[in-house]
């Protein structure tokens, strides 16, 4: 089984703060890795040293069993993709053209698009189902559509790797679930690496093969959802009351809250 | 083909004769002009620009307004001077409108006509004559090398010889008398603005018997009312090249002031101010103007 | 909007094609205005070359006209581009080319030549030069490590630098008194009177390569648009080609500025107005505003020229009082 990432040690710290503490793990090629844990538990800043934004302090981070720093800008953007939470749009590009800057990773220097550059965007905004706005303004959408074009732009850059930051933060119940599935489908049918941060717990457990809860830049656990999620790992985490029980589809744990108002 | 093409050499050739003709050496010589440039000047220049009002002045006071072909904005005395062309203002020359009147001598004045724009002159093939006139004697003198450069060095002497002796006038009668009156000779109202040492204005004063309150370094020194206060004026001049009324107001304001000499007696002047900055013949006027100010015991009043 | 939509390389070609016409146009246009002559027809054929040959004409067209015609074009396209490069750089659209402490610096080295009694050219135009390459050296030793592609911090950084330059700037004019305060307001305000051949030549040389330079980073900049983290996330060297695009743009300013004064509105409006036409797309808006640029301050200096009755305005009072009232209906037509 080959290793898509693995930390050895990482750390980094912000203004002298440490907002990851000494963690090491292994992230096998093709699994669906989802990222969970409390605000300020340095999730994102996890995810953006994975992927090479932001650079790293003490410890290792390897990526298909090489020293990240051993790659070039270009082959790591090829290797790895990364998707933020929200775009920046002061002036906005149109859908096509947000999509077609992922094929810079394969591009020459003026990124003149080949006709291999634009069936790759073609096939990408397909996948994604925003072929029909590729005309449109970026800033002419919705949040959802956004965030699918940004995923669209991602997969231009055919990585091996695909990093999402809250992907489903802005969006509605039907397109989380037709993003989730989007997910598993590459992870299935191209052998896509899929990592997320996400802040929805249940869906995460529905989807992951493997889950990292986080908790003040620590490891708090990691491992398959029916280990991670249990009431005494996620109360500490998180500081508040919770119930674990089987979801109804059956296979992987469901989480519920409990209101102040029950007493159980 | 080879017909166009013989044509095209006889034209060019005719156009060659020509202005080798044209350009011909024998009718030019060099001079040392009083910024220190060595320049090509013709001996008998037909088309003449002057770069500054005052240059206006003396070519038309030496009888060769027939040869001055444009002059700059505010070239306006005499009278005559105003109907000619303009060349734009003396510190943004208009070079198009200059080269255009296709001049054999441009006349600048050193420190007023900008550097650059007169070199600009020089390379597009126009020669330029700078004057720097500063005081009294030195505008004789280029009155003087004006009359040499247009052939009117009779007019240029009889012109100079009646400024020598208006002025010998005032400061022959001024010998002997003892005290010099203070005099405070304003040239600007908001802010207050006098004349330093390095001003013709100064130089007249001086030759009019009379101590300049503001004499110093500073060209034009700033004063705000109470300094002007405390230096107690016996005569207050006020020059401003704005003519309408508000230079009466001016004076009008220092009518509130009686704690100053000048107030009290009512020794105020207003002046053109053309004649005391102008490096031109009738700084003379000034001159006896200022003198009727300051000595009016010796020169009777002036107005 | 269609030409957006349209394919790279066919939209590239047809805004160079269009802009290039448009410059060609101002050009001719501007050797054939001007206040000596006997009008534009009588120009125009000193232009073309028929009719009988005129020494004084032909002097002023080509050796008067000329010169000042090309320095425009070049001063229009380096100061549009280098708004380009700042609206980029800085993800702001009210960025423009003097923001980093240009305008500042390069003033104060100005007056400082003036008040010396240089001359223009090599003189306070040396001084201006000098002057923006220390506001910018402030600059960047004010923003350390990080903070140099934190666009936020270098603007703040530019805008509080710029500040202080101007209060320097009125202490250096309330203590000028004579005819050198004229000099200094005609520079403030920009003036491209004092072209000469020699001066656009080497403006040219130093104005080729930076506009080459800056073409091979429009992708990059492309990339920079969709942000820092994603910018990087594709491949993007971000620190580098930081630092390369604000050096190279900021010495492209400077040298315009240390020839033409402050003409401002040219870098602000110019690419927006070219961006809502033909989108934002670097690879074209590079071309595009080099052209574009130099068509519109060729254009301007043609007014300021020929506008008044007696002598002409500054470019940057023309630049300002159309580029203002543009900038406001372009910035209405595109924000909602």
């Amino acid at each position: 089984m080959k290793t898509a990432i693995e930390t050895n040690d990482l750390s980094h710290a912000f203004g002298g703060r440490p907002v990851i503490d000494r963690v090491s793990l292994t992230i096998a090629a093709g699994d669906f890795f989802v990222i969970i844990g409390p605000n300020g538990s340095g999730k994102t800043t996890l995810m953006k040293l994975m992927c090479g934004i932001l650079n790293t302090g003490p410890g290792r981070i390897a990526i298909f069993g090489r020293d990240l720093r051993s790659y070039s800008h270009r082959s790591l953007a090829r290797t790895i993709a990364y998707v933020p939470q929200t775009l920046e749009v002061s002036f906005p590009f149109t859908v096509q053209e947000a999509v077609l800057l992922g094929r810079t990773p394969h591009q020459n220097l003026l990124g003149i698009p080949r006709e291999a550059d634009l069936e790759a965007a073609r096939r990408a905004m397909a996948t994604t189902g925003v072929e029909h706005l590729a005309d449109r303004k970026l800033d002419q959408l919705s949040g959802g559509e956004q965030q699918r074009a940004s995923i669209a732009r991602a997969l231009c850059q055919e990585p091996d790797i695909i990093l999402l930051d809250e992907p489903t933060a802005s969006l509605d119940l039907s397109h989380q679930l037709r993003l989730m599935d989007l997910m598993e489908a590459l992870k299935q049918e191209k052998a896509v690496t899929v990592v997320m941060v996400s802040h929805d717990v249940n869906l995460a457990a529905m989807y992951a093969d493997r889950l990292l809860l986080l908790s003040n830049g620590k490891i708090a656990e990691l491992g398959p959802p029916a280990d991670v999620l249990t009431p005494r790992s996620l109360e500490a985490a998180y500081g508040c009351r919770l119930m674990v029980d089987e979801s109804p589809f059956g296979g992987w744990p469901r989480v519920t809250l409990v209101p102040g108002k029950f007493r159980l | 083909m080879q017909n166009r093409l013989f044509n095209i050499l006889k034209i060019a050739a005719i156009a060659a004769g020509l202005a080798l003709l044209a350009g011909s050496p024998a009718d030019a010589k060099f001079v040392t002009d009083q910024a220190g440039r060595r320049v090509e000047i013709p001996d008998r220049p037909q088309r003449v620009v002057s770069l500054a009002p005052s240059i206006t002045e003396i070519v038309f006071a030496l009888g060769r307004e027939q040869i001055l072909k444009g002059v700059t904005s505010y070239s306006d005395f005499p009278p005559e001077a105003s109907g000619l062309p303009r060349v734009g203002s003396y510190v943004r020359l208009d070079l198009e409108r200059i080269i255009e009147l296709r001049p054999d001598l441009c006349i600048a004045v050193k420190d007023g006509n900008p550097k650059a724009a007169v070199d600009r002159l020089q390379a597009l093939g126009v020669p330029v004559y700078a004057l720097d006139p500063r005081s009294v004697p030195t505008v004789i003198q280029a009155i003087l090398e004006m009359g040499a450069m247009l052939n009117a060095e009779d007019r240029a002497e009889r012109l100079v010889r009646e400024m020598r002796s208006r002025i010998d006038r005032v400061t022959a009668k001024l010998v002997g008398t003892g005290h010099r009156p203070r005099v405070f000779f304003q040239i600007g109202d908001a802010p207050i603005v006098s004349v330093g040492t390095n001003t013709f204005a100064h130089e007249l004063i001086g030759l009019a018997g009379g101590h300049n309150v503001a004499a110093g370094s500073a060209a034009y020194p700033r004063f705000n009312r109470e300094q002007v206060l405390a230096l107690a004026p016996d005569v207050i001049v006020i020059s401003s090249m704005d003519r309408a009324g508000s230079i009466e107001r001016t004076r009008q304001e220092w009518g509130r002031w009686p704690s100053v000499p000048a107030v009290r007696s009512g020794r105020i002047h207003l002046v053109d101010s053309d004649i005391f900055d102008r490096p031109s013949p009738r700084l003379v006027e000034g001159l006896e103007q200022l003198a009727g100010f300051i000595h009016p015991e010796i020169f009777g009043g002036f107005k | 909007m269609t030409v957006s939509s349209a394919p790279l390389i066919k939209r590239l070609l047809l805004a160079a094609a269009s802009l290039s016409v448009v410059l060609a146009a101002a050009l001719v246009a501007a050797l054939s205005s001007g206040s000596g002559g006997d009008g534009i027809l009588r120009s125009l054929s000193v232009v073309t070359g028929q009719g009988a040959p005129d020494p004084a004409l032909e002097t002023i067209v080509w050796r008067i006209r000329l010169p000042r015609a090309l320095l425009a074009a070049l001063a229009g396209g380096a100061l549009s581009l280098g708004g380009l490069v700042f609206q980029a750089l800085l993800r702001n659209p009210l960025a423009e080319p003097y923001i980093l402490g240009i305008a500042g610096g390069s003033a104060i080295g100005a007056i400082i030549g003036i008040l010396l009694g240089l001359s223009h050219f090599p003189g306070v135009s040396l001084c201006a030069f000098l002057g923006s390459l220390a506001t910018l050296v402030l600059i960047v030793a004010m923003s350390t490590g990080q903070s140099l592609v934190k666009k936020d911090a270098l603007l703040l950084s530019g805008v509080m630098v710029n500040a202080f330059c101007a209060a320097v700037i009125m202490f250096l004019v309330s203590m000028t008194q004579d005819a050198r305060l004229h000099n200094i307001i005609f520079w403030l305000m920009g003036d491209l009177s004092s072209a000469d051949g020699r001066a656009v030549a080497t403006l040219a040389a130093i104005l080729a390569p930076c506009f080459g330079g800056i073409f091979l980073f429009s992708h990059a900049m492309n990339l920079l648009l969709m942000g820092n983290d994603m910018a990087r996330s594709m491949g993007l060297h971000l620190r580098s080609v930081t630092a390369a695009l604000l050096v190279v743009t900021s010495l492209m300013v400077s040298a315009v500025v240390s020839y033409s004064g402050l003409i401002g509105f040219v870098g602000l409006v110019i690419p927006h107005l070219l961006r809502f036409v033909w989108g934002p797309d670097h690879r074209v808006l590079v071309p595009a505003c080099i052209l574009g640029g130099g068509a519109y301050l060729t254009a301007c200096d043609i007014l300021a020229r020929s506008l008044p009755d007696q002598g002409e305005m500054p470019a940057g009072v023309i630049t300002a009082l159309i580029g203002a009232p543009l900038f406001i209906f372009l910035l209405k037509k595109t924000r909602r």
